[in-house]
């Protein structure tokens, strides 16, 4: 055991601390404020120029893809070195996390020309994933997914839709699951596809969210005003755009969703507004009132906090297993309960501690935080939702990591 | 960091595992309820044998200098078998003396402590049973060569097994200065001495010791005369993280039990651990306890490195007060009305968890102590960060 980072860990956390502190001028954060990101802004999206140099210059001090391997554009470094780099980043409301994020599935199970293909530029931002899980019959019960996928000599023809593809406007490719054997048990006829975004017959529709008026402020849970409905009309894509084997996706999938559950992204998403509410009261006061004396307030701020601490300890283990080249039985899924849950407990909490100005949206006269706290209310429960309901994350707890019976 | 067990962690945790399933099955700690002494002198020094009492005590006493947190995996494992040994109050009271006491008092009663030939234990608890300083009352005057201890305390742990307590008394009127606490070594055969046996949950042997003109040598003070609030808040924090380590080795096994349980009864033809409702409880235990495994080790590893902990401890305890209960409520629901019967074991469990989250700080007590670290102290808390917020260098 040890709760430590080595002096080298300490060394880098505190350069990019004063890298974030040189480089966050005003004007880039006017620049951030004028978008609608969510959580923060990511390399290579349609963001302006200061962010675009902001990132160059990330790039430029090797904090972009520290865990992955020198040949595909990372830096040969150790996952919690980059964990380190992540965390500090998104309290700045920026986004290194390879966006989502397909990267892990391919070093896992991709060929090395899709190595070579994706992860240079996965780093770089120039490439980002939609995911392409969801469908509209299909959601917690991933595995009961209809978009078909039929093989014609050397191509593969697409039919079907998904849901929630929340990148899709954005994003240059789809990684897509669709079923290739509809004979098979359904978990395994399913097989996994990456291909561009601009492929004929491939149709993006809006979905707006319940953050769309006014915008949420930048670093709201699920802030995001959009999402999508992508739609595939005999879309062909060629064979060598498999990712794993045929009718293999699911595993490649579910490796590649287990990765993608933990992480700095994922721990910081739920945790942040603890951070926020207990440096908003200790520095506040409402004409003599301070919540920071309230008894009741106090207490549930202590609580709150310790469950901050088991969330961000629970990350630290998948990292600890992610190190030793381990994989998880339970603990991506215990940390994808919590952490979710905790940021819904919190988020609520803050409400009861703000009253009626907890109620104020972004742009409101008297909003706290730009309504980052209220908007929180329309997005934080959603962290509980993707990605793994907390429900289906704790039939897999209870099934790998207690071995409970189905029937 | 690396929240895993290395190798010879494991090691420690199984050959304590593996002594224990041997060594103490629940019929002995049946029988232990109902012992005078509540323990087993032979179990005691076998445990010394092993090197369970000296384990974290300096080399030249005769200890093995492991840090806590490996203190903290043979405790999870005294809790798990429920061991009825006086374990806990003898290694709190020993650290203190280990780190506080004169070299003469040292070399006097750490090496019986590693041989396992000395039981200890501590007195800080008072009428007002919060742990701080106000609450002592407790009396020692200077009188001669020494001092004379007057007043009453209360929860001493394992009193009528130990052969020392370590007690906190007022020496002085609290100050600017300090809190005006001194900590004394007594010799439970001292004269003036009176326990009072309290009949408990754990049906563990607690005391209400009363002190009449109690005798204690110079030599015996533990720290600085007046100065021993500091030194009992760090053996408050040592204790509390231990015992957080114990009540999750405990609860851990009761919730074991209940899992094992719903695979075999069966309930509407199929074993009821097949039920989401269940299974997601049993999700639930699993993760309540794995939170409470790496608040507490956190703690403990804080001390080993010399940081200040008592944020930690008193997060750790205030989640295992809560959670510890809450596992071992479900568990007992699991078991249904089997596990309402004496005959069966574990109610065992369930009411030494349910005594341990009442010991050692509420979970109120130790959210006011996290409280006042966040919301007290000046400076932006960042999570995983040190509260009170430390400035970086």
């Amino acid at each position: 055991m040890d709760f430590g980072y080595s002096p080298e860990q300490e060394a880098l956390r505190r350069d990019v601390r004063a890298f974030i502190a040189e480089h966050m001028t005003a004007e880039v954060r006017a620049e951030m404020d004028g978008l609608s990101e969510g959580f923060g802004v990511s390399p290579g999206r349609h963001t302006g120029t200061l962010i675009n140099d902001l990132f160059r210059k990330i790039g430029e001090r090797g904090w972009l893809g520290i865990s992955y391997p020198k040949e595909y554009g990372g830096q040969g470094g150790d996952r919690l070195s980059q964990y380190i780099v992540e965390e500090e980043f998104a309290r700045a409301n920026i986004s290194l996390g390879l966006g989502g994020s397909g990267a892990p599935a391919i070093m896992a199970a991709g060929t090395e020309e899709q190595k070579q293909h994706f992860i240079p530029k996965l780093i770089s931002g120039e490439f980002s994933f939609a995911l392409g899980f969801t469908e509209p019959q299909a959601g917690a019960d991933l595995a009961s997914l209809q978009c078909r996928a039929v093989r014609d000599g050397d191509e593969y023809v697409i039919n079907g839709q998904k849901m929630y593809t929340s990148a899709a406007h954005m994003a240059t490719h789809i990684y897509l699951m669709a079923r290739t054997n509809p004979n098979l048990p359904k978990h395994r006829g399913i097989s996994i596809f990456l291909f561009p975004m601009d492929t004929p017959g491939l149709t993006v529709r809006p979905l707006w969210t319940i953050q769309t008026d006014p915008p949420a402020p930048i670093g709201t849970t699920y802030g995001t005003p959009r999402t999508n409905e992508t739609f595939f009309d005999d879309v062909r894509i060629p064979a060598s755009c498999m990712l794993g084997k045929e009718n293999e996706g699911w595993r490649v999938g579910a490796l590649g969703l287990n990765l993608d559950r933990v992480g700095a992204a994922r721990y910081l998403i739920s945790v942040r507004r603890d951070e926020d509410i207990v440096n908003f009261v200790k520095s506040n006061r409402f004409d003599g009132y301070s919540p920071a004396a309230d008894p009741a307030i106090r207490d549930k701020i202590a609580e709150l906090w310790i469950e901050a601490q088991v969330c961000r300890l629970m990350t630290m283990r998948s990292m600890s297993i992610v190190q030793h080249g381990g994989n998880f039985t339970y603990e991506g899924s215990a940390e994808k309960v919590w952490a979710p849950e905790h940021g819904v407990r919190t988020t609520e909490a803050i409400s009861q501690m703000l009253g009626p100005y907890g109620q104020l949206l972004n742009g409101s006269p008297h909003a706290v935080e730009r309504g980052v706290f209220a908007h929180n209310l329309m997005g934080a429960f959603q962290s509980g939702i993707n990605h793994g309901s907390t429900q289906v994350m704790r039939d897999q707890v209870a099934r790998r990591g207690l071995d409970m019976p189905r029937k | 960091m690396d929240t895993t067990l290395s190798e010879e962690e494991v090691m420690v945790r199984e050959a304590a595992r593996k002594f224990l399933e041997t060594h103490c099955p629940p019929k002995l700690v049946r029988e232990m309820e109902k012992d005078a002494k509540g323990f087993p002198p032979a179990l005691w020094r076998q445990a010394a044998e092993l090197g369970w009492q000296g384990l974290a005590l300096p080399e030249q006493y005769g200890g093995s200098a492991m840090p806590l947190t490996y203190l903290g995996l043979v405790l999870e494992e005294v809790g798990r078998a429920l061991a009825p040994l006086p374990l806990h109050s003898t290694v709190v009271a020993a650290l203190t003396i280990a780190s506080d006491a004169n070299e003469e008092l040292r070399s006097a009663i750490l090496p019986g402590v590693a041989a396992g030939d000395t039981v200890l234990t501590w007195a800080f608890h008072e009428q007002n049973p919060l742990l701080v300083p106000e609450a002592v009352q407790c009396r020692a005057v200077a009188e001669g060569d020494g001092f004379v201890i007057n007043g009453s305390k209360m929860f001493v742990d394992n009193y009528v097994a130990a052969d020392h307590c370590l007690v906190v008394c007022r020496t002085a009127p609290a100050s600017a200065a300090n809190a005006g606490l001194s900590l004394f070594l007594v010799d439970t055969k001292s004269a003036g001495l009176s326990p009072v046996p309290l009949v408990t949950l754990a049906k563990d042997r607690q005391s209400e010791v009363r002190f009449d003109k109690v005798r204690v040598p110079r030599q015996n003070l533990v720290g600085a005369l007046h100065q021993g609030w500091p030194v009992a808040e760090r053996m408050l924090e040592r204790a509390t993280a231990l015992l957080c380590a114990q009540m999750l080795g405990a609860t851990r096994k009761d919730a074991e039990m209940a899992i094992e349980w719903s695979k075999y009864r069966k309930a509407f033809g199929q074993p009821i651990g097949a039920f989401q409702s269940i299974q997601h409880m049993c999700a639930d235990m699993l993760m309540w306890i794995d939170g409470g495994n790496l608040l507490t080790y956190e703690a403990l590893w804080r001390m080993d490195q010399g940081l200040p902990a008592g944020v930690e401890a008193s997060q750790a305890k205030a989640f295992c007060n809560e959670k510890c209960e809450a596992v071992i409520r479900i568990s007992q629901t699991i078991h249904g009305g089997i596990g309402f019967m004496m005959e069966f074991d574990l109610q065992l469990w369930y009411r030494r968890v349910c005594a341990w989250t009442m010991r050692l700080g509420t979970a109120y007590e130790h959210r006011a102590k996290v409280a006042r670290a966040l919301l007290d102290c000046p400076g932006q808390v960042i999570l995983g960060r040190p509260v009170p917020v430390v400035a970086e260098a």
